[in-house]
């Protein structure tokens, strides 16, 4: 059967797993040897594009045509962006509905930024492991709402990958630390990531795990930690600098560093150096942890809710289990140690932890793992309008799915052929507080005095906790034609005409590969080039001729002008060329005449 | 809602008539409404008006023992869930969708006295309807008492002197919860009488009704003190 690949689509980083044998392992980047893969996409011209590492070092130099944390935006409108958005974030200002970023006169979603880093990740599972991947279990915020999913799956359609199924990150994380071989019990598990903040609380009964509440923050996470730090720095700049995209870049990245040594010292020292802004100071642990205490306090409070929506006291708990980056800071595990009164689990590496869920989930639908199930819930109510501007509930928050609720419809005037309605998410009373899902038409209503039509319509969220409805003439018994107008994502048209475009972005999608390929290339002749330099004896003028280019061909690895590397590749093999012919000479010339040195040497 | 009893003391089981069969979609085998068709074990999808007893399988009686209501559903999940039959073709799929959807709706409904008691009247075709919205007459007063201390408490944390109302508030709400206490061994002494099928099912009718409307308006105003306790 074909494999079935867990993908953890990350705010701050993304990470591709799979499931050996019923061992679930990440699968790490061949060059960097890191399985983080920087969800960060970079467009240094209009025909290229770099995600990664390479587009996380471009961050700096080319802040506007760098999108980092997209998730972030997954699923938004335009009315969602904040100011502080647009000093990272140029936007296509004119664009209706779900937000838009304006990269190189080119407008892209959400989605689309999200599709490449899954493309990335696809590319990297199939060179690894050389095999295709076509399947995949993709992770989201259990806090994610209708929307946020829908352009989690859309992102999917648009790399290429069918979406088998969505799993909440918190729910991937028991999976990975095995919490199911447990007989019973209450799990908490406490997730702080770059860009989000969750919290699940889990029942687990005979290998079922049952998503109780969840709460959350979706625009909460380390990168608010960072920038809050970075102000630190960022006073110190002279004013005119403060608001460049370059300098605040850099001032996040030290932060961040600065952070992260923190950890394990006292203090650091936090810097920057920027043309203009030399600036820097020392900074305790201890005043990072007040300066950022209130960050983390604010994680908390959903703490409490979530309890209390699950019934319980912190005292009832029976694990604690750590997700995110940010959950390595001492401060959020003293916290959260504190707050539910027992030591969280920490021995999984926080950053793999989802990953490595995704892919024992998708081990169970593949059908190799029959005694675990997962059983989530809707993390918000779901209504639909009416009278009034008010939200009238038809499905309550955290009702395990998949649930579906009906609803009767009529008309409001003679010959009324069409109905209108609009489906909301959110726990406000009236319309306007809440998050506008969809609009939908029902249409060919046979014309009747008005209330005479009797249209049921059935709202149905699956397993992925994605709405679906369906809508039934109550007096024929047809099934009646509906509209669905996305009010923040992509309608089946829009996705279909973006796979369509990506055509056009084919020479980049190829470009990459090239790219990657005469990297690979590069670095095969290097390690048979130094193989053969520490055995075999060279002239002193021939080291030098070949070190040069061994020197040029890693300085154009670091670039992403493939063109280059091959050029560079070809320099190398040459100046390698009487060597080898020396060492075949010696042996089996005859047999070896026309191979080149990589292949005799490995 | 299928086959609602008018005259019966009680709802039948939860059992089908025998008049109800279905035909596998996979092997086209006529059988009684099953989860899986007994020829190929195919997942069938149960009828639409199936009630939720009937869904869970369980015997028509309003005392549940939610240990045993747990179980099943788990054991239910055990073989519908979606996940399960994700590689199956449409047909199973969808199956395994409505089937979850059903036993999900069941369970969160009958798990839960009132929603239960709630539930077994539109069964008979009862709603609580109109009536709910009068206040159960030996409520009355202490809603309006209640009221009065929550505005009094609201008033009073404008000047800072809530503290001592505070602790009144809580008080009420103690009282209250001792009252829902009550409250509820009345409805599931109500419920073990429905089961025992020996009375009058207007007297049953007209006692259930008022028990769940006296908890309904209990509910509102707990939720009125906590709001106000936390605020």
């Amino acid at each position: 059967m074909e494999r079935i690949f867990g993908i953890d689509l990350g705010t701050t980083n993304s990470l591709v797993a799979y499931s050996d044998g019923g061992t679930p392992r990440v699968i790490p980047d061949p060059q960097t040897t890191s399985p983080l893969l920087p969800s960060v996409v970079s467009f240094p011209s209009p025909s290229q594009v770099v995600v990664g590492a390479s587009a996380k070092a471009l961050a700096p130099h080319h802040p506007l045509t760098t999108i980092s944390s997209v998730k972030r935006f997954m699923g938004l409108g335009m009315e969602h962006v904040t100011a502080e958005d647009r000093e990272h974030y140029v936007f296509a200002e004119d664009a209706q509905g779900a937000v838009k970023f304006r990269i190189h006169d080119r407008d892209y979603t959400a989605p689309e930024i999200s599709a490449l880093i899954l493309k990335a990740l696809k590319q990297r599972a199939e060179a690894v492991l050389g095999e295709e991947v076509h399947k995949v279990v993709i992770t989201v915020p259990a806090y994610f709402n209708d929307s946020q999913r829908q352009a989690t799956r859309d992102a999917g359609r648009l790399a290429g990958l069918e979406v088998m199924r969505l799993v909440n990150e918190p729910t991937a994380a028991s999976l990975a630390y095995g919490l199911d071989k447990k007989n019973q019990g209450f799990i908490a598990v406490y997730d702080f990531g770059g860009g989000t903040f969750d919290i699940s609380i889990l029942k687990l009964h005979e290998g079922i795990f049952e998503v109780l509440a969840t709460n959350g923050d979706t625009r909460l996470g380390g990168d608010d930690i960072d920038r809050r730090i970075a102000e630190l720095l960022l006073a110190q700049v002279p004013a005119p600098l403060r608001h460049d995209p370059e300098v605040i870049s850099q001032t996040t990245a030290a932060a961040e560093a600065a952070k992260i040594r923190l950890t394990e010292n006292e203090t650091t020292s936090l810097e920057l150096h920027a043309a203009g802004a030399d600036v820097g100071q020392t900074l305790s642990r201890r005043d990072f942890e007040a300066r950022i205490a209130d960050i983390v306090e604010r994680t908390i409070v959903p703490c409490q809710q979530a309890l209390k929506d699950a019934g319980l006291s912190a005292s009832d708990l029976d694990e604690v289990v750590l997700v995110g980056g940010s959950t390595r800071v001492p401060l959020v595990r003293r916290r959260v140690e504190e707050f539910f009164g027992r030591a969280p689990h920490t021995e999984l590496n926080p950053e793999e932890v989802v990953a490595l869920g995704a892919a024992v989930q998708a081990g169970v639908l593949s059908g190799g793992h029959k005694d675990m199930l997962l059983l989530d819930v809707v993390p918000l109510s779901l209504g639909i309008e009416t009278v009034g501007g008010v939200m009238e509930r038809i499905i309550e928050r955290n009702t395990t799915i998949p649930v579906t609720a009906k609803q009767m419809f009529t008309t409001f005037v003679d010959n009324q052929t069409a109905v209108d309605f609009h489906v909301l998410q959110g726990e406000r009373e009236l319309v306007k507080d809440n998050r506008s899902l969809a609009r939908f038409k029902l249409r060919g209503i046979a014309p009747l005095p008005a209330g005479m039509p009797r249209i049921e319509v059935t709202f149905m969220i699956d397993a992925n906790g994605i709405l679906n409805v369906t809508a039934r003439d109550e007096r024929t018994g047809r099934e009646q034609s509906i509209d669905v107008k996305p009010s923040y994502g992509l309608t089946d048209e829009q996705v279909e005409q973006m796979l369509e475009e990506s055509f056009d972005h084919a020479e980049a999608d190829v470009s990459a590969r090239l790219l990657i390929e005469a990297r690979n290339d590069a670095d095969a002749l290097l390690r048979a080039t130094r193989k053969t330099l520490s055995s075999a004896p060279v002239e002193a003028e021939e080291r030098a001729t070949i070190d040069a280019a061994i020197a040029r061909l890693e300085a154009a690895m670091q670039e992403t002008d493939y063109n280059r590397i091959r050029e560079l590749t070809d320099e190398l093999n040459q100046a390698t060329t009487p060597l080898a012919q020396r060492i075949m000479d010696t042996s089996i010339k005859k047999a070896l005449e026309q191979k080149r040195i990589e292949e005799i040497v490995s | 809602m299928g086959s609602i009893p008018t005259s019966a003391a009680k709802l039948e089981g939860a059992t089908w008539p025998a008049g109800v069969r279905l035909s596998c979609w996979q092997c086209g085998t006529e059988h009684a409404p099953a989860f899986f068709c007994p020829a190929c074990d195919a997942i069938q999808p149960l009828p639409e008006q199936a009630d939720h007893f009937q869904v869970l399988g369980l015997p028509r009686q309003l005392v549940i023992d939610l240990e045993a209501l747990q179980q099943r559903y788990y054991e239910l999940h055990r073989q519908l869930h979606p996940d399960l039959h994700q590689t199956g073709p449409q047909a199973a799929r969808q199956a395994s969708l409505r089937n979850t959807a059903a036993v999900n709706r069941a369970y969160r409904t009958l798990r839960d006295p009132i929603d239960r008691g709630e539930y077994w009247l539109a069964l008979l075709g009862e709603g609580l309807g109109a009536n709910n919205n009068r206040v159960p007459p030996e409520l009355a007063a202490l809603v309006f008492e209640v009221q009065e201390k929550l505005e009094e408490l609201r008033e009073a944390r404008k000047s800072d002197a809530a503290t001592a109302l505070k602790d009144e508030v809580s008080q009420i709400r103690t009282e209250l919860a001792e009252r829902q206490d009550m409250l509820l061994r009345q409805l599931h002494d109500n419920y073990a009488r429905w089961d025992a099928d020996g009375e009058n099912i207007a007297t049953l009718t007209r006692e259930l009704k008022e028990l769940l409307s006296a908890l309904a308006y209990l509910g509102t105003l707990m939720r009125d003190v906590e709001k106000e306790l936390e605020s």
